[in-house]
């Protein structure tokens, strides 16, 4: 095993153990656990065994290994970035309605009269 | 137009860092609309010092969301107070109050539910690629909402009661006027469109929408479009 073997395994194993641990205390969700957990062991397998991917590319026709490996790591990205503007998105809009809400209350002397506060 | 009128119309100007002109804009409308509502959207400029000094209303956003949340926090405001009119003006001294008051007219008449005000019909000296872009966007609204508008980003409107409560506007930023036409087109209202004049000078021109800006919009727009 290569020390650059090592580097990576070590990384996998850090990272299956900390979804894990996020998984068991609830931190994140079933999928993304699951999906974290998925990721860290094919990465160990892969890392063990770098001419399987070469295998498989071929088994789909694409040649190379890391050509597989580069389709995936882009549409992963691109999935990811998609997700997280997605909730950014949603976030943005949680803070504008509190934003208004709070502006909108201020102004509104609420629990006494009703009235707005002229000012 | 007479007082009831007037008085039954609630003017929301929205005001991110407008201290060059807000003082002057809001003094206009008052000299008319009794019930002017001023929307700070986070200014860092001294503009909410001088809009509440001077605005019946005035409300203030803890932190800049765009003119879009201004407009609707405003509208919202208007709502709740028994608002019968809402209508919408810019703080940057481009709109001119006697249009205002044409559309007034025109909704409290019953002419049509939604006042848009279209500044191909009025006696603006609109800057050639100001025109194209805007050309631009009504072409737009064309295919993808069915409505066939010539202005579709004037920010001068009068909406009836009814029409406030039909038309949420939910995108903060300036993409919100796109939104705005999709929903007038959606809500069958009865709209109008009423010549304006706007008053382009360097500091509103400066203030407004650049070429760069507008390709965001879209953006914006189509996103919106996609996930609601």
């Amino acid at each position: 095993m290569t020390s650059f073997q090592i580097i990576l395994l070590t990384f996998a194993v850090i990272s299956a153990i900390t979804a894990i641990a996020l998984l068991s205390k609830q931190v994140v969700g079933r999928v993304t656990g699951a999906a974290v957990l998925l990721l860290s062991v094919l990465g160990a397998v892969l890392t063990l065994f770098p001419n399987s991917t070469t295998a498989m590319a071929r088994a789909l026709g694409i040649g190379r290994g890391a050509d597989l490996l580069l389709y995936l790591l882009v549409i992963g990205t691109s999935f990811g970035f998609l997700v997280m503007y997605v909730k950014l998105r949603a976030v943005r809009r949680e803070l504008t309605l509190l934003v208004r809400k709070i502006a909108v209350a201020e102004v509104l002397s609420i629990g006494r009269d009703d009235q707005p506060r002229k000012s | 137009m007479d007082q009831p009128t007037a008085a039954g119309t609630w003017v929301v100007v929205a005001v991110y860092n407008e201290a060059t002109t807000v003082t002057d804009v809001l003094t206009e409308l008052l000299q008319t609309f009794p019930n002017v509502v001023a929307v700070d959207d986070g200014s860092n400029d001294g503009s909410w010092d001088q809009l509440s000094a001077i605005a019946p209303y005035s409300i203030r956003h803890l932190v800049n969301r765009g003119q879009g949340a201004a407009l609707q926090t405003g509208t919202e405001f208007a709502l709740k107070m028994g608002a019968i009119r809402i209508a919408h003006f810019d703080a940057d001294g481009q709109h001119q109050v006697v249009d205002l008051v044409r559309m007034t007219s025109a909704v409290a008449s019953g002419e049509c539910d939604v006042a848009l005000g279209d500044r191909f019909l009025g006696q603006s000296s609109m800057p050639p690629h100001r025109a194209v872009l805007i050309r631009a966007a009504a072409l737009m609204h064309r295919f993808s909402s069915g409505i066939a508008l010539s202005d579709v980003h004037n920010g001068l409107r009068v909406l009836s009661r009814l029409a406030a409560e039909r038309c949420e506007i939910t995108a903060d930023r300036m993409a919100h006027a796109s939104q705005f036409i999709d929903l007038v087109a959606r809500s069958r209202l009865r709209v109008r469109q009423y010549p304006t004049t706007i008053r382009y000078t360097e500091y509103s021109m400066s203030k407004g929408q650049h070429a760069s800006a507008s390709l965001r919009i879209v953006f914006h727009y189509a996103i919106s479009r996609i996930f609601g």
